[in-house]
């Protein structure tokens, strides 16, 4: 009898032409609008994590207790010799210490504030290009060789080879000045380690601040997973804390988020409108189809099964679109996740590492989550108008009366 | 005459709400049938034919007084409970056949057994006999968009007869036939009936059907005004 049903409403609805055709194809544009605005904010978020897991944040960090990103004056505190166990880890490139100090650079006569940013030369850990700082330091020549990204070479009209004057204020708080080169420019994705930011060798930053063996954070490679390899050994006690991948990562959680909601207004929206369609077509059909009502319940269907019938019916309009969206969704979707979708420039202003190209990921429990949205708001748009013959009389629906 | 009653009506009245008054569309009723007639309600438009026929057929209940059809009585059923009698022991024809335009004349005959849940193999006996005794059996795989207006009305014939219901009603089954098809589909009912015993209530006005009514009952405003054949 269920079947009864399914057949009786796939049947009804083949039959009714074109309107049921414009119905399932506005849903389906829906159904293939969400699942690509949530895979391309998926794949945002997948390739946000993965390059600034690669260029800044590496599998976790251990901070000074006092650093705090958000904050440079934090920054004149926020430093500590490192202790036997973090030495440790550093020496078997299981971490890169990194020291940071506020200044000023006059690139061109301006003057504008930099983070100064020691790492070592040799580290294997991030994909700054900290080769450069050892291969770019020139003989005889006093200037310490500096990495920079491309937007802080662009805004600062720098390029490889230019020096310039940076000032800092050392530990007993008077103004020291040296000159800089610029040693290499990178490109990357990810605008936190580029905005305004100094590299330069950790020693030669060491011996500028007087912090001699001393570290702001210290990045830990792939090879250090947990907490606990830290917390047993009681390195972490006191001046040192660490932060894992999941709290590093929390802001372009964040990001994602609001995004995923402006976009969900969208997609919402065009959700609605094949929504509203399907609850007028139903609402047509109840008051076009009395009669047939009338003859169901003649023969013998309970009231309940009528309404199932057309909910049925309704609903089988989702499971159309959501065929007709894979037939021409799916090879415009892998398409898009063929070529990568161009990202207009400027929109790296969101503070969130974006690339030229967003390669948009489409995970299966996403597209199912998708699949049942779809079905459960059609099946609500047709239950809703179809539970209407419940409230008529099989007599009067036998006339075809108006409701 | 000395057959089981199948229906049995006692002091029926039908009002319908009109305005800020009530009309009364039968107006005390009293009559019974018995297994195996073939009996027709004529009177004139208004005459309230339809009115009583639905009341037969569980689709509306007496305002006042009893009706009893096939052991139930109908003011007191539920809707799943009409529903089931329906289904179980009721075939309707109608004035405009009524057919499914979605399905085959084949599937419009097997849906009354569908919803009786009978077996397959059981399901397409039954529905090639059905069309047999209306002569369509050719047109098993047309749509009913395909048929002419008699043959629909003998699809509708099948689809109430197919399971062998104990009571057929039948509104004014010819009202929209020629002279040869409304002979024709009342000559294939009379057969039905002495063949396989069903009872047979008619509504109708038309002169050609009242000559194979074995009984008739006129009704005017509402009241019965004279029987004949009894
Ligand atoms: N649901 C209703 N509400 C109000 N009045 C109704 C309703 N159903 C029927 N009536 C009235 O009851 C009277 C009898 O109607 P009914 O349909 O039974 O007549 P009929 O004898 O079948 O007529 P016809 O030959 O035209 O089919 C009519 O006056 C009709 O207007
Ligand atoms: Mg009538």
């Amino acid at each position: 009898m269920e079947w009864l049903s399914i057949k009786l409403a796939f049947r009804n609805l083949m039959g009714s032409g074109k309107r049921t055709w414009l119905n399932v194809t506005v849903l389906s544009i829906a159904f293939v609008v969400i699942v690509f605005y949530n895979g391309l904010l998926d794949g945002w978020n997948l390739q946000a994590k993965r390059d600034t897991k690669a260029w800044e944040t590496g599998s976790g960090r251990i901070d000074h207790v006092l650093y705090d990103q958000f904050d440079p004056l934090s920054l004149v505190d926020a430093h500590a010799p490192l202790g036997d166990m973090l030495k440790a880890e550093i020496e078997s490139g299981r971490a890169v210490a990194v020291l940071a100090v506020q200044a000023s650079a006059y690139p061109n006569g301006r003057m504008v504030n930099v983070l100064l940013k020691g790492i070592d030369p040799a580290q294997k850990t991030l994909l700054l290009p900290t080769a450069a700082l050892d291969s770019g330091r020139v003989e005889g020549d006093p200037a310490i060789p500096v990495i920079v990204g491309d937007r802080t070479a662009k805004s600062a009209k720098l390029k490889e080879g230019d020096v310039m004057i940076v000032r800092w204020r050392d530990v007993n708080g008077t103004f020291d000045a040296r000159e800089v080169r610029i040693a290499g420019i990178f490109k990357t994705t990810v605008p936190t380690v580029d905005g305004g930011q100094l590299w330069m060798p950790l020693e030669d930053l060491r011996e500028m601040t007087s912090l001699y063996g001393e570290a702001t954070y210290l990045v830990l490679s792939d090879e250090v997973i947990a907490s606990g390899d830290f917390d047993s050994t009681g390195v972490l006690s006191g001046e040192w804390r660490y932060v894992d991948e999941n709290a590093l990562m929390k802001e372009i959680d964040d990001i994602i988020k609001t995004k995923r909601a402006s976009s969900m207004i969208m997609s919402m929206l065009l959700l609605g409108i094949a929504l509203l369609a399907i609850f007028d077509t139903q609402i047509l059909s109840i008051f076009r189809r009395q009669k047939e009502i009338g003859t169901y319940i003649a023969l013998g269907m309970t009231r309940l099964r009528v309404i199932g019938i057309f909910t049925i019916e309704g609903t089988v309009h989702s499971i159309l679109a959501i065929l007709l969206g894979l037939i021409w969704g799916m090879p415009l979707l892998k398409l898009i996740q063929y070529v990568g979708l161009p990202m207009p420039a400027g929109t790296d202003q969101v503070g969130l590492a974006i690339a030229d190209k967003i390669v948009p990921a489409y995970s299966a429990g996403m597209i199912m989550a998708s699949v049942v949205l779809v079905i459960v708001t059609s099946f609500i748009v047709s239950y809703i108008p179809a539970r209407k013959i419940s409230k008529m009389k099989p007599t009067e629906a036998l006339r075809g009366k108006l409701l | 005459m000395e057959t089981e009653q199948i229906v049995k009506l006692e002091g029926v009245y039908k009002r319908f709400p009109a305005g800020k008054t009530e009309f009364t569309a039968l107006n005390n009723i009293s009559l019974a049938f018995g297994k195996g007639e073939f009996a027709g309600l004529v009177g004139p438009s208004g005459s309230g034919k339809t009115t009583l026929l639905n009341i037969i057929g569980s689709l509306d209940s007496p305002s006042e007084g009893t009706a009893d059809v096939l052991g139930k009585r109908i003011n007191t059923l539920s809707h799943k409970e009409a529903a089931l009698l329906r289904n179980m022991g009721i075939g309707f024809i109608f004035q405009t056949y009524n057919l499914l335009p979605v399905y085959t004349v084949y599937d419009n005959v097997e849906f009354a057994l569908l919803l009786q849940k009978r077996g397959a193999a059981e399901r397409k006996k039954a529905v090639m006999e059905a069309l047999e005794w209306v002569g369509l059996t050719e047109k098993a795989n047309s749509k009913p968009s395909a048929l002419s207006g008699g043959e629909c009305q003998r699809v509708a014939i099948a689809r109430a007869m197919v399971k062998r219901p104990q009571l057929v009603l039948a509104d004014e089954p010819s009202a929209n036939l020629d002279s040869k098809n409304s002979h024709h589909i009342v000559q294939t009912m009379k057969r039905l009936n002495k063949e396989l015993g069903t009872t047979f209530i008619f509504s109708t006005h038309d002169e050609k059907v009242m000559q194979y009514l074995d009984r008739i009952i006129q009704l005017q405003d509402g009241m019965v005004v004279n029987q004949t054949g009894l």
